[in-house]
């Protein structure tokens, strides 16, 4: 590791890295509050409605059961489209940055005339992503805590619970992120690397989706990494999801692995 | 022993050919010009050197070492300013020195400011806000702060105005004079004729050409003017070998020169000559020359 590399790293992604995280924050302490003050009405009215059944299943990737409570709407705030958003963002940006968003800026002549090599750039940035995405999960979890002071005591779930959700979020966060770096390092333009990596995330998403609406889907569903990712099933079985999380965090080694395999054998080519 | 050598290095893009087979020595403590139009390979054979692309044959060898194989070890003693300058927006040539420095694991800052003082750089102004001479001040800043013993400088100084490349050209001979090497990629022929020892000539990936400056200089061709005294114009005149007179204009005769000086010197005392003009070596014919292919062509 390089302390030079990390140092400018971390310049650079401190701005983002706050933006998310304080919108994740944000939506974390507000979702759930919101969503409790209309939990009566939500359980008559709105999840009567089969469609926004089928919807919330899909999010929640789990049956909800006959009844509708608090546990599942703290759940929503863990699989809402706002928060992947918002970390796969934050993650794709920090995670193009080397090579394609060095090479596409022309800067990368400058950093590789000095002596670093290739692994240590990559392992710096892969430091910065891992600890900047903490920080962001972190972030959320602050903010879930600050909204269970809000609700009743009765209704708070444990925060075993939530930090168990938010261990399998993260696992979610590396196998994403180790994707989008391998996907840095084939491309030469971040903008393509960006792009491509947000298509596999959002076909992820929409396969889990499909699944609930479409029987073929479901034999193919385990490409999916949301299919990995069930907080509804965590909050009720109250245990680790040792699976999945194994699975997740496997896709995300083998791809960083591959990511930095190529990265150190390639050309790196700014004209 | 050479601070560079390459044996037999190739590069291919696909079908297109980078360098071909390129064999290049350069010796300790020069300043070694290379030169070639657009396109001739030699950024190419600079970011084989730096390890930026694998050689597709051949190898490169800096310091005695492998460059694919032993990039890092060499960068540290490689200062580098790339032909397209690119650098970090939010930086300034303060945290320039500040970020290097933790990266090569020295303290640039004291030695930085020195140059920056000599480069006329304002160390507090952001790469955003800079000029593209002041960008390229912070990049020729950033390539010599560590006293590296190899500079490769690949076009250093487009952007600098002339009184900043004189400054440029005087700190680049005493690098050299203290022991470093430079290699110095151009475009600008009058610049490597007055800075460089030595030259290597690129075109199409080909090596045309690897000489001492002096033993081109003494190949180049010079410009000679004749003027007659009046009624003393030959309608014929018998020439010395090397000597064409390519226009005649009255008594004014134009020609070039490309052979032994006091040979035409002594054939022209033995004319009715008022005067005899002989200018410098054009070693800018000379490069121009190697340039164009066996067609003429650029």
């Amino acid at each position: 590791m390089n302390r030079g590399l990390l140092i400018k790293a971390l310049r650079e992604v401190w701005p983002v890295t706050l933006l998310c995280g304080v919108g994740v924050m944000a939506f974390e302490m507000l979702l759930p509050v919101v969503l409790a003050s209309f939990e009566d009405q939500i359980a008559a009215q709105w999840f009567q409605v089969e469609f926004l059944q089928v919807f919330v299943r899909a999010l929640l990737g789990s049956e909800m059961g006959d009844k509708i409570d608090i546990g599942m709407l703290r759940s929503i705030a863990w699989v809402h489209p706002v928060v992947l958003a918002m970390l796969w963002a934050h993650e794709i940006t920090l995670c193009t940055r080397l090579p394609a968003g060095e090479v596409d800026r022309g800067t990368i002549d400058v950093l590789f005339g000095t002596p670093v090599s290739r692994w240590c750039a990559y392992i710096c940035e892969t430091v910065v992503w891992m600890v900047a995405g903490a920080v962001v999960i972190g972030m959320g979890l602050v903010g879930a805590w600050c909204g269970n002071l809000m609700a009743s005591p009765e209704s708070r779930p444990s925060v075993g619970q939530i930090l168990v959700i938010v261990v399998n979020l993260y696992c979610l966060y590396l196998a994403v992120g180790g994707m989008a770096l391998l996907i840095s390092s084939l491309s030469d333009r971040r903008g393509r690397a960006v792009a491509t990596a947000f298509g596999v995330v959002l076909a992820s998403f929409f396969l889990n989706f499909l699944t609930q609406f479409w029987t073929p889907a479901k034999h193919i569903s385990f490409l999916g990494i949301m299919n990995y990712y069930k907080p509804l099933l965590v909050l009720r079985k109250a245990s680790w999801p040792v699976e999945d999380m194994t699975v997740l965090l496997s896709c995300g080694l083998v791809l960083w692995v591959a990511g930095g395999v190529i990265f150190n054998r390639r050309d790196v080519c700014t004209v | 022993m050479s601070v560079i050598v390459t044996r037999n290095l190739t590069k291919r893009y696909g079908r297109r050919v980078g360098i071909d087979g390129l064999d290049l020595s350069v010796p300790p403590g020069s300043v070694f010009g290379f030169l070639g139009p657009n396109g001739s390979g030699k950024t190419t054979t600079i970011r084989l050197i730096l390890s930026l692309l694998r050689p597709s044959e051949g190898e490169a060898v800096v310091f005695g070492l492998d460059c694919w194989r032993h990039g890092r070890r060499i960068k540290a003693d490689i200062g580098y300013v790339p032909g397209d300058l690119r650098l970090y927006s939010w930086m300034t040539a303060r945290s320039a020195l500040g970020v290097f420095g933790h990266i090569r694991g020295a303290n640039l800052v004291r030695s930085g400011l020195d140059l920056a003082d000599r480069f006329d750089l304002d160390v507090d102004v952001r790469v955003r806000n800079m000029s593209r001479g002041m960008r390229q001040k912070l990049g020729l800043l950033l390539a010599m702060v560590h006293w590296p013993r190899l500079l490769v400088l690949d076009e250093p100084t487009s952007g600098l105005d002339p009184l900043m490349q004189q400054t440029l050209y005087d700190e680049l001979r005493e690098r050299a004079a203290s022991g470093a090497t430079v290699f110095f990629s151009s475009h600008t022929l009058s610049e490597v004729e007055a800075l460089c020892e030595h030259v290597a000539i690129l075109r199409n990936g080909i090596l045309v050409a690897d000489e001492a400056v002096e033993t081109l200089r003494a190949r180049a061709p010079r410009q000679v003017a004749l003027r007659w005294k009046e009624a003393g114009v030959p309608s014929e005149l018998k020439t010395p070998e090397g000597l064409e007179i390519v226009e005649r204009r009255g008594a004014e005769w134009r020609g070039t020169l490309d052979g032994h000086v006091m040979d035409f010197v002594r054939w022209s005392a033995s004319l009715p000559l008022d005067d005899v003009t002989i200018s410098e070596p054009d070693l800018e014919h000379v490069f121009q020359q190697f340039y164009l292919d066996e067609d003429g062509k650029a």
